[in-house]
């Protein structure tokens, strides 16, 4: 009696639905491609009639991936397989499982690739020949006495029968993967000047601020080029801090993302600071201080010798086509006086005589007795991090590796059954082979020939 | 001399190879199929040397990486994996008529990297996202797996050619008896098909976990990786088609020139969109 099906249950196990599946993810992800999508909407938005944008907005056309319909469509896909694997396994299964005997009737002769060879040995010789010979080509042989004679049964790759079951599975993996990601992971952004620390991330896609639970510092940026001008390397080193400790120092680069607690960190770009370093060293009558100081605006430093305090007023990379300068306030119960430390001040002496006196503000030797110079001024760096926790990585990985393992156990292996019937004939036997392959005949064909062989030399022929 | 100049000669000994094949599927005679053999044989033997030569100055260059990392490269290492590929297939189904179809996608492939503007054939640095491991893995495996689906794309052309070639069963000199029967078709398609399909996989999967190191997330929606994904629907549609649904014979040719169509735009079309993987504003 044919069981009754659920109409339902046949809806989600056809394949049909899965190709009209698989063609509707396939044309939203192509609109995907064309429209402009999340961020990059924006500009586009702009230049369309606003009847037009409201439409695209309405359908969630420009962010199709995150869309109701893209995620009802991988559900009833994700559905579609649990239903499909689920009333297919039973009869997978029972071919697993399937014993070689009975010998399934009609199968002598003839229902496979089959050979008849008459041998001068008697049976007992025969089977026992032959079971070492199965033995040591299939691992394991069943045997079967029976009126006829003697029934021998190999069998391997039975397990190419689950091959499409660990696809699907592994599929189902990498989607639970990516909605756990999605469900308990967050992607952010920030960007940490050279010198700073931050606890705070901005999270992707404009949902707030993240409060991490350590702080993170950029000690330093470093740009490295190619002769060829593109870029070789962007690395920043960074430090982690609790409770202002640092715990964990490390070199993070494009390619080699530093982990830190579950959140991982990762090199994505980099900016100017609007700050400049200076290097900027001193002397006190003539005599040279160590040592030379690294200064951002705002920072005040001591002039050792005095009570004079001295603040970076300004750090110019190049002010009025002089070169780099600095600009100082140095404060002292003298007062306050403020003046420029060019670093090219000795061409600049030498190009407008007299220049100091007129301007004692290009004076760098201004406040007595110390006299400042600076060497260089650098660009100051801020790296911009990607920061990311995932907790559905491992089952994304997870389920890839057996995506792998199950396609090639899916197209590559094959369930092969070999038959052998032994039986007296005259003063010798009669050896019949059947071989029964699911897939790959040609293979199979060439692996019975093989057999075919090995048994004409195990025997007098 | 230098190994583009040896790249440019290859692209003539494909050329030359497609000839010969055609004129095996022409005229039927088996000299002209053991000499196109023969040349495509000649022709991967130099362009491996070629490769191996480039891959060498790389690091004579202080620059050392392998020859896999810009759209040069790339074309040059596509045309290598067909060839690679169609031979071994050859060889093991002892057929030479898809070498008439195959041959000539490696030829335009040399022909493209050689003559079109705006393929830079200089061995280039690499930037620090294509500082990886990764990168020999997802590269080859990716092109391994287009290479196959070029091999049933040329089985499916011959698909279309059957019926307009009179079949006279009587003469001796029948064309249609230099092409592969149906099934055969039918099979180098399949073949082609599952092979690329794995490969693809591999590829897609290579990719993302190197995505995972570069840019910390697996998958972020990026046109190549989203046509990669396009593309590998449209083969699990046709395998699907075929293992439950039974379609055979010309669906699955149509099938594989659309899937064809979908690697090539996975390959060169996303670069005029914008992305991450773009070739173009590298």
């Amino acid at each position: 009696m044919p069981k009754k099906t659920n109409p339902v249950r046949a809806f989600f196990s056809s394949v049909k639905l899965t190709i009209v599946l698989m063609i509707l993810i396939a044309l939203l992800a192509v609109g995907g491609t064309f429209l402009p999508q999340q961020q990059e909407a924006g500009d586009f938005l702009h230049r369309l009639p606003p009847a037009a944008a409201e439409w695209l907005l309405r359908l969630q056309l420009l962010d199709i991936y995150h869309s109701t319909v893209f995620y009802l469509l991988m559900s009833l896909l994700s559905l579609n397989l649990i239903v499909c694997s689920l009333n297919r396994f039973p009869s997978a299964w029972k071919k697993i499982r399937a014993p070689g005997f009975p010998v399934p009737e009609g199968l002598f002769p003839s229902a496979g690739v089959e050979q008849t060879f008459n041998v001068k040995e008697g049976k007992d010789t025969v089977v026992s020949r032959l079971e070492s010979l199965a033995r040591k080509r299939w691992g394991s042989v069943d045997r079967q006495e029976t009126e006829r004679g003697v029934f021998l049964f190999a069998q391997k790759g039975r397990f190419a029968h689950l091959g499409v079951y660990v696809v699907h599975v592994s599929i189902l993996i990498i989607i639970l993967g990516a909605v756990v990601g999605s469900l308990f992971g967050f992607e952010a952004y920030v960007t940490i000047d050279e010198g700073q620390a931050v606890q705070e991330v901005e999270l992707k896609g404009g949902r707030g601020i993240r409060q991490l639970d350590f702080a993170v510092r950029c000690d330093k940026f470093t740009l490295e080029f190619h002769e060829n001008g593109a870029p070789k390397t962007y690395r920043s080193d960074l430090s982690f801090l609790k409770d202002g400790k640092v715990i964990r120092q490390g070199a993070l680069l494009v390619n080699h993302p530093l982990s830190f607690e579950t959140i991982r960190f990762y090199q994505s770009s980099y900016g100017m600071s609007e700050d400049n370093k200076a290097h900027l060293s001193f002397s006190r009558n003539g005599v040279r201080q160590q040592p030379e100081l690294v200064l951002t605006e705002g920072d005040v430093f001591e002039l050792p010798g005095s009570q004079a305090k001295g603040t970076v007023l300004r750090v110019e990379e190049n002010i009025m086509e002089m070169g780099p300068a600095v600009k100082l306030l140095i404060s002292s119960p003298r007062g306050d006086v403020q003046f420029w430390v060019f670093r090219h001040i000795e061409e600049i002496k030498q190009m407008n005589p007299g220049l100091l006196n007129e301007m004692p503000l290009f004076n760098p030797a201004l406040f007595k007795p110390y006299e400042f110079s600076l060497t260089r001024v650098e660009q100051k760096y801020s790296t911009g991090l990607q920061v990311v926790r995932d907790p559905g990585v491992p089952l994304v990985a997870g389920g890839g590796i057996l995506l792998i393992a199950g396609l090639m156990m899916t197209f590559w292996m094959s369930h092969r059954r070999f038959w052998i019937w032994i039986f007296s004939d005259g003063e010798g036997a009669s050896i019949h082979i059947i071989g029964m392959s699911n897939r790959n005949p040609a293979a199979f064909e060439k692996e019975i020939r093989n057999l075919h062989a090995a048994v004409r030399k195990a025997m007098t022929i | 001399m230098t190994h583009t100049t040896i790249l440019s000669w290859v692209t003539f000994i494909y050329f030359a190879a497609f000839v010969f094949y055609l004129f095996r599927t022409v005229f039927g005679k088996t000299f002209w199929g053991r000499l196109a053999t023969m040349t495509a044989w000649v022709g991967l033997a130099v362009q491996s040397c070629a490769l191996v030569w480039r891959w060498k100055l790389s690091y004579d260059l202080g620059i050392g990486h392998i020859p896999l990392s810009n759209l040069y490269e790339s074309m040059v290492f596509f045309a290598w994996s067909i060839v690679f590929l169609y031979l071994i297939l050859e060889w093991k189904a002892a057929n030479r008529v898809p070498g008439a179809f195959v041959i000539p996608v490696a030829f335009l492939a040399m022909a493209y990297a050689s003559i079109a503007p705006g393929v830079d054939n200089n061995i280039q640095p690499l930037i620090p996202a294509l500082q990886s491991n990764w990168l020999t893995s997802h590269v080859v495996t990716c092109f391994l797996g287009y290479a196959s689906f070029t091999l049933a794309f040329g089985s499916g052309l011959i698909y279309f050619i059957h019926p307009l070639v009179p079949a006279d069963k009587d003469s001796p000199d029948n064309r249609s008896a230099c092409l592969p029967s149906p099934d055969t078709l039918d099979t180098l398609i399949y073949q082609g098909v599952v092979l690329g399909f794995v490969f693809l996989s591999m590829g897609i999967l290579t990719g993302s976990v190197w995505a995972h190191f570069a840019w910390g997330s697996y998958w972020s929606w990026d046109p190549k990786e989203t046509w990669s994904l396009i593309t590998w629907i449209i083969y699990a549609i046709m395998l699907h088609a075929r293992l439950v649904r039974g379609w055979r014979g010309k669906r699955m040719a149509v099938m594989a020139v659309i899937g064809f169509a979908s690697v090539l735009f996975t390959y060169l079309g996303v670069n005029y969109l914008p992305g991450l993987h773009s070739y173009l504003n590298a």
